[in-house]
């Protein structure tokens, strides 16, 4: 526990570490005030389909949907926001010269690669968040409460859930979305146990994210039988709490694909680290 | 010949007589009703709008006026949704006596109403008016742009007015392409028709209640004229 602490301070006292908060907090006040600004537009893209046939009354522009709509503009970026901790948690004591001096004290290393995992897990949870919370409160005083209403245009149609039911909802959404991107986490981890600097891990990361994200959305037959192979495919599964009915099976299934990715990347990571050789 | 055109003529004039006949006996039996407000809920079995149950509090005031009120998001049909005996104005539309025939034990007329101000009203409707109680059972909008609505309205009395308790509107209209750039998984998806029921229930009718032209003049407040 000391270490996992101290792993934090150490995390924590890097400026980096802040920049993934004030990206977050920048693209989050920039899309929401824009939002405001052009809330007619969006409305009308919203609901076009509808619109023609329907009077549509109340406030269907409101801080939830804004929620919902950054969280589906920003799932390909926080992996990026997240690498930049993660690919950086292990590599940095080999690039600073520390990583002898770390594993001659008297903690073992299966103590010292898990204390920074759970740092790991720290900082990428609380970067989520850090998402929710300034999304929810911003969008709560700029736009008000109201139903959420979902358009899935890949699905072709609309979702509606009550206001009641939708902090729930969404609380939800957040924490499946702080799963997903554990994975994502876990990958820069091993990745950073690896090397010995840190612009390769956070490439690396990226490099593969954006890799299986292109070809699980290609829409040819050999990649779509490519795609259930491909962790990215599953990061999306926050939504299914924002549809109806809440498709749980499919959820627990893309969870459970995850779980499992995010304990094979750190058991890697963690025997590659206690085979480390950090004598030459 | 000239004889035969002029008692075709007289027939068509006859014809033409006897469909208007039937808006005149309803705008009759509803010359009396000046306003009234109603709890909407609004069921919806439609494939491509996942949406619970909606409640409002709808409001006519004769000939035009309408308006919603609803605390949340209320999806109100365009078409068909609510009750104004006072829309199909004769003056407005060309009408015209499509058959007379018996409909669940009742003797009903069907009228096909063309607009004559395209302008103001795009589409036209065939109406299924039961004859013995000149009461609107049927609303079909008549098809244009792929669009195809049809509300069927049961009555229940009301402060001597015969009012909807029900009206169920079967709809299967053109859905839109998604806006924007596609994403890679939609290439090859057309857009879905809108397909399906829209179930509409009143209650707690209050009729004559003397609502001022101020309650319209709020949001939410909608003056229809090419909707009935």
């Amino acid at each position: 526990m000391k270490l996992f602490w101290f792993e934090i301070y150490k995390t924590f006292s890097r400026w980096r570490t802040y920049i993934s908060f004030g990206f977050i907090a920048l693209i989050v006040i920039l899309t929401e005030v824009v939002m405001k600004l052009s809330a007619n537009e969006i409305l009308y893209r919203m609901m076009r389909s509808f619109e023609r046939d329907f009077l549509i009354f109340g406030n269907v522009l409101n801080g939830w949907f804004v929620t919902a709509f950054i969280m589906n503009s920003l799932h390909i970026h926080i992996p990026f926001l997240i690498t930049l901790v993660a690919g950086d948690i292990v590599s940095n004591e080999a690039t600073s010269g520390t990583v002898r001096f770390l594993l001659i004290r008297p903690p073992s290393r299966s103590k010292i690669i898990t204390a920074k995992y759970f740092t790991t897990l720290f900082y990428t949870t609380g970067l989520v968040i850090f998402l929710a919370l300034i999304c929810v409160s911003l969008g709560l005083i700029l736009f008000g409460g109201g139903d959420l209403i979902m358009n899935y245009q890949n699905k072709l149609r609309i979702v509606f859930i009550p206001e009641e039911e939708v902090p729930v909802r969404i609380l939800l959404a957040f924490a499946a979305a702080t799963w997903s991107m554990t994975v994502v986490a876990s990958l820069a981890f091993l990745f950073s146990t690896l090397a010995e600097n840190s612009i390769g891990p956070i490439i690396g990361t990226m490099a593969v994210v954006i890799v299986f994200l292109v070809i699980g959305n290609f829409p040819f037959d050999f990649f779509r039988m490519i795609s259930p192979y491909l962790f990215t495919t599953y990061m999306i599964f926050w939504q299914g709490f924002l549809d109806n009915p809440i498709p749980w099976p499919e959820i627990g299934r893309s969870a459970m694909i995850l779980g499992f990715h995010s304990v094979g990347l750190f058991s890697i990571a963690f025997v590659a680290f206690n085979r480390k050789d950090i004598k030459s | 010949m000239a004889g035969i055109l002029f008692l075709l003529s007289t027939e068509l004039i006859q014809a033409q007589e006897d469909a208007t006949r039937y808006l005149d006996l309803i705008e009759k039996k509803y010359s009396g009703l000046k306003d009234y407000v109603v709890d909407v809920n609004v069921h919806f079995d439609i494939e491509t709008l996942k949406a619970p149950d909606m409640q409002a509090k709808l409001y006519f005031k004769a000939p035009d006026k309408m308006k919603v009120d609803s605390r949340k998001v209320f999806f109100f049909p365009k078409e068909g949704g609510y009750f104004n005996p006072f829309v199909f104005n004769k003056k407005d539309f060309e009408i015209k006596l499509l058959e007379r025939l018996t409909h669940d034990g009742k003797n009903v007329v069907r009228l096909k109403l063309t607009p004559t101000d395209t302008e103001r009203y795009n589409k036209g409707f065939v109406l299924t008016i039961d004859t013995d109680r000149n009461l609107i059972r049927e609303i079909k909008i008549s098809p244009s742009e792929g669009r195809e609505i049809k509300a069927a309205i049961e009555y229940g009395m009301f402060d001597g007015f015969e009012l909807p308790i029900c009206i169920d509107l079967q709809l299967d209209i053109p859905g839109s392409e998604p806006s924007g750039m596609r994403e890679f998984t939609q290439f090859g998806q057309r857009a879905k028709r809108i397909t399906g029921k829209v179930q509409m229930t009143y209650s707690n009718y209050k009729v004559n209640s003397g609502l001022s032209d101020e309650v319209f003049k709020e949001k939410n407040s909608h003056q229809s004229k090419s909707s009935p």
